[in-house]
Order: C-alpha cells, then sequence, then structure tokens
C-alpha cells in the first residue's frame, strides 16, 4: 500500500506541472489549449533527436523544453490573435477550435515524420530505499524536479513582480492595464512557460516509462482533468489536484486494473465537478 | 498638463461623446459633471487609452498620447480610478499596493504617502482586497493608484456605493492629496461635492460639453442650480 501511495505521489507532482499549464493559459487568455499535449510530444521527440545526434542529457532537455516554449509562443503571436479579439463563450469555442486544428496538424506531422518516435530516458542504477519502499532512480529523479520546479513556480507567482503581474491578469485584466500591466506580454510570457512545463514533464515521464509519438491527446485530457479539478487559474489548486489525482490513478491501477484507470479518473472529476463547480481552490 | 480637443469616442462605432474639449492645468482639480448616461466614463476611458478614440486628440503633459495603450498612458504617469476600481480581489491589500509602483520598485514615501491618507488600508494590509467593504476598496483603489506617483489622477465616480458620511470623507481626502500637489480630475453625479473640491468644472449633457467655469461661478448658474444642485 506504501509503495503503491509513494508510486501515486511520483506520477501526481507529475500531472501537477501538467495542470498548472494548462491552467494558466485558461487564466490569462481564456483559452483551453487542446493543443497543450502536443507541445509535450514536440518536446520530447526534439529531446529524442539531439540525443541520437549524440548530444548530452541536459543540453537535449534544454533543446526540447525550448522547442516547446517557442512553439508557444509563435502559436500565441498568430493562431490567437482572433481569439482575444472575441469575449466570453465566442472566446472560448474559437479558442478550442483553433487549438484543436493545431493538435492535429502537429500530430499529423509528427507521426508522418516519426512514425515510431518514443523518448526513453532510462535512468539506471540500483534502487533506493525510501520510507521502506525500494524505488527506482527515475522515479526519485522525476519527483525531485517535479517538486523543485513546483515550488519555484510558487514562489515566482507569490514573491516576484513578474510573477504578481501574471496573476494581476487572470485577476482583473482591466486592473492590471491600469496600474501599467501589458497584458499581452504577460500572456506570452505564459505561453512560453506553458510549453516548457509540457515540455519537461514529457522529460520527466519518460524517465520511468517511454513517451511515444502519439502520446499528445492523452497529455492534453489529463492536463484539463487536473486543472478543472484543482480550479481553472489556480497554480496552487493545479499541485494539489495532480497529487490527489495521481494516487488515485496509481490505486485503481494496482487494485482494480489498469485498463480501469481512466475511469476511475475521469469519475474523480466527476465527481469534483458536482460537489465543487469551481475545483478544488477554485475562485 | 491634460488637454483634449474635438474628442469623440464611443461604442459599436456610435459616439457617445462628441467633439468635447477639457483642459486640466497642473495643481488645479477639475470636476466633469453630469447625470447618468451624460457620457462621463466614456469620456474618461477615452482619455487614458482604455477605449479607442474616433475623432480629436488627447496631449498630455505636451506629447500626443491619443490611440496610445492603456498600459503605457498608465506609465506615462495618468493613472485612472475606475467607478468599479478593478481591484485583484484574491490578492492582499500589500500585494495591490506594491503592482499600483509596476514595474518598479515601490517608492517608500509613496507607500508613506498613501498610509497617511489612509490608515485603514495599513491595518487591512493582509487581507484579500474581495474581502474589504466599499469603502475600503476605494480607498485601496486611489491608494494603488497612486503607488506608482502619478502626475495625474482620474477618478470616476469615486463615491460610487458609499453612504453620504463616506462619501464626504472621501472627499476630504481628496482635498488632502490635492494640497500635495497632484493634479486631479474628477468624474460626479454629486455635484456639491465636487465643486466644493474643484477649481473648475464642465457639465457634460448627451455627450457634450454644455457649460464650463470657475467652480463658484458653475455654483451660482441657475442652470446648474436647477438640473443639480436641486434648487427651484
Amino acid at each position: 500500500m506504501k509503495a503503491v501511495a509513494l508510486d501515486g505521489i511520483v506520477l501526481g507532482l507529475q500531472f501537477g506541472l501538467l495542470g498548472v499549464g494548462m491552467t494558466l493559459i485558461y487564466g490569462l487568455g481564456g483559452v483551453l489549449n487542446l493543443a497543450y499535449g502536443q507541445a509535450a510530444v514536440l518536446a520530447a521527440m526534439v529531446v529524442a533527436i539531439t540525443l541520437t545526434a549524440g548530444a548530452p542529457a541536459l543540453v537535449a532537455t534544454a533543446a526540447g523544453l525550448l522547442a516547446a516554449a517557442a512553439g508557444g509562443v509563435v502559436i500565441d503571436r498568430t493562431l490567437m490573435l482572433p481569439v482575444y479579439h472575441q469575449r466570453g463563450e465566442h472566446r472560448v469555442l474559437l479558442g478550442l477550435l483553433l487549438t484543436l486544428g493545431v493538435a492535429f496538424v502537429i500530430d499529423g506531422l509528427l507521426l508522418w515524420r516519426y512514425p515510431t518516435g518514443a523518448l526513453r530516458l532510462e535512468i539506471g542504477g540500483e534502487a533506493v530505499p525510501i520510507l521502506g519502499v525500494r524505488m527506482r532512480v527515475g522515479s526519485l529523479l522525476a519527483s525531485g524536479i517535479s517538486l523543485v520546479v513546483g515550488a519555484i513556480l510558487l514562489l515566482f507567482f507569490r514573491a516576484t513582480t513578474m510573477g504578481r503581474a501574471a496573476r494581476s491578469v487572470i485577476q482583473d485584466e482591466v486592473g492590471a492595464r491600469l496600474v501599467g500591466i501589458n497584458p499581452a506580454a504577460v500572456r506570452t510570457f505564459i505561453f512560453a512557460l506553458s510549453g516548457a512545463l509540457a515540455g519537461l514533464v514529457a522529460v520527466t515521464r519518460s524517465m520511468t516509462s517511454p513517451v511515444s509519438v502519439t502520446a499528445g491527446f492523452d497529455f492534453t485530457i489529463l492536463a484539463l482533468i487536473v486543472a478543472v479539478v484543482g480550479g481553472l487559474g489556480s497554480v496552487a489548486g493545479a499541485f494539489l489536484a495532480g497529487v490527489l489525482l495521481g494516487i488515485v490513478s496509481t490505486v485503481s491501477a494496482f487494485y482494480i486494473g489498469q485498463y480501469i484507470t481512466t475511469i476511475v479518473l475521469l469519475a474523480a472529476t466527476a465527481l469534483t465537478i458536482v460537489m465543487r463547480p469551481r475545483g478544488l481552490l477554485g475562485r | 498638463m491634460l488637454e483634449a480637443s474635438g474628442l469623440s469616442a464611443g461604442y459599436l462605432g456610435e459616439n457617445v461623446v462628441e467633439g468635447v474639449n477639457v483642459q486640466v492645468a497642473a495643481g488645479q482639480a477639475v470636476a466633469v459633471i453630469g447625470s447618468n448616461g451624460a457620457g462621463k466614463t466614456t469620456l474618461f476611458r477615452a482619455l487614458c487609452g482604455m477605449l479607442p478614440v474616433s475623432a480629436g486628440r488627447v496631449r498630455f503633459d505636451g506629447e500626443d498620447i491619443t490611440g496610445r495603450p492603456a498600459h503605457r498612458v498608465a506609465r506615462a504617469g495618468l493613472a485612472y480610478v475606475p467607478a468599479e476600481r478593478h481591484l485583484f480581489p484574491g490578492m492582499s491589500v500589500r500585494e495591490n499596493l506594491l503592482l499600483g509602483a509596476y514595474p518598479g520598485r515601490p517608492d517608500p514615501s509613496a507607500f508613506e504617502l498613501v498610509l497617511d491618507l489612509f490608515p485603514r488600508l495599513e491595518e487591512r494590509r493582509k487581507q484579500p482586497a474581495g474581502s474589504l467593504s466599499g469603502g475600503e476598496q476605494q480607498m485601496l483603489a486611489v491608494g494603488r493608484a497612486l503607488m506608482s506617483r502619478p502626475r495625474l489622477l482620474m477618478l470616476d465616480e469615486p463615491t460610487t456605493g458609499l453612504a453620504p458620511k463616506l462619501a464626504r470623507s472621501a472627499y476630504e481626502a481628496l482635498q488632502a492629496l490635492k494640497e500635495t500637489g497632484v493634479t486631479l480630475l474628477v468624474a460626479e453625479q454629486q455635484v456639491p461635492l465636487a465643486l466644493s473640491l474643484a477649481d473648475r468644472g464642465y457639465v457634460l449633457e448627451t455627450g457634450r460639453i454644455r457649460l464650463e467655469g470657475a467652480s463658484e461661478d458653475l455654483e451660482r448658474n441657475p442652470e446648474v442650480r436647477r438640473a443639480y444642485l436641486g434648487v427651484a
């Protein structure tokens, strides 16, 4: 049981980071980014290719994250422009359709070029005992990275001018403009950050299991679930929801079966939405 | 300091204000008075770049700021406090004030000025802005605007939603602020309050300037007395 719970936390921390990238874009731009998982896969493929070319793992990872971040910026500055001119329902709908289109295009291109592409960052070494449970080094590294990046993110949004500016745009865009913040610049920055986060999760996932070229929509759906359960727009909420759902996911995989985890996850999400429509920490 | 000439602006291609000329000299307090729907908010939004201008020009400190986006107008030293306040409800009073100084670090003297003017904000500094009373939110909105040390402060209906006693103390605070040398432009329906603060005033009716002049002259004007001061 302890081993299952620890595995759940390992998975959950990564779910959390994945959810943060999705929740931020929604909070800032009113867009549910359906191409989010493709950013993760794009990063994974860039890392895999640079690794094959002989680059060290850190350099390859940096290249992957940069590629995903750049993809985010390009989408924000081109396709999303008509979305930002819309308000309310039209904005959400147009955002969904355009990002879905982007997702199909990226998926199609990657599948065409790299039909069997996958990223495997097998991290070797002896299993390490943690709280009496033998944990794989890959799991520990993935968790460590997720924890550190999560802590940096929380600190960034609480205690830096840029982080506060981003939160202010989420809370009241007009108010942000009144104090001299350019919401468009903040949005572009957050799109880049979101892309990099998706890429990072792809990299940490690949430390324990391969990330294949077809994983895009799985990442997107997972990110959506985590963001909705945590409360759209809430960074801390996404982390909390990520960890909880990670535990739910491994527990149900262990005691019921792998085939049923998606159903259990979706049921947990549905239950949260019914009981707390704004999510765990939503405003 | 601020000069609008022939200014027209509105929504969906329809002008709400038309051909408006407004001038505010440095150190003055100027009131724009008018009833609900006269176009005061539209005029203010057009002045500070929140709303596109369809005709005319706006000059601030000798510079043409027509069509400049609102965040750049704010950074140039023209602060606008809308009637809806637009605070950051989930952030503490302190964080709201810190963001007022964006993108710079807050100036300690600006903090002092704001807390001197509104000691209540000091008591409430850790509370989320969304939990404050209406009067405190208005104080915070003005305080946040002052954190950037603006040269011109524009206030749209600062007494919205305030009880008469609070409305009077809001104007006492504005009077104190005026004495520190900040230039003020205030839109107001509560005409006696506005004219007691202002040196000069404009009367806006259906999007056009009907009257303008020194506050004392407006107070004596029979039309103003009948329409806005409740004197038969």
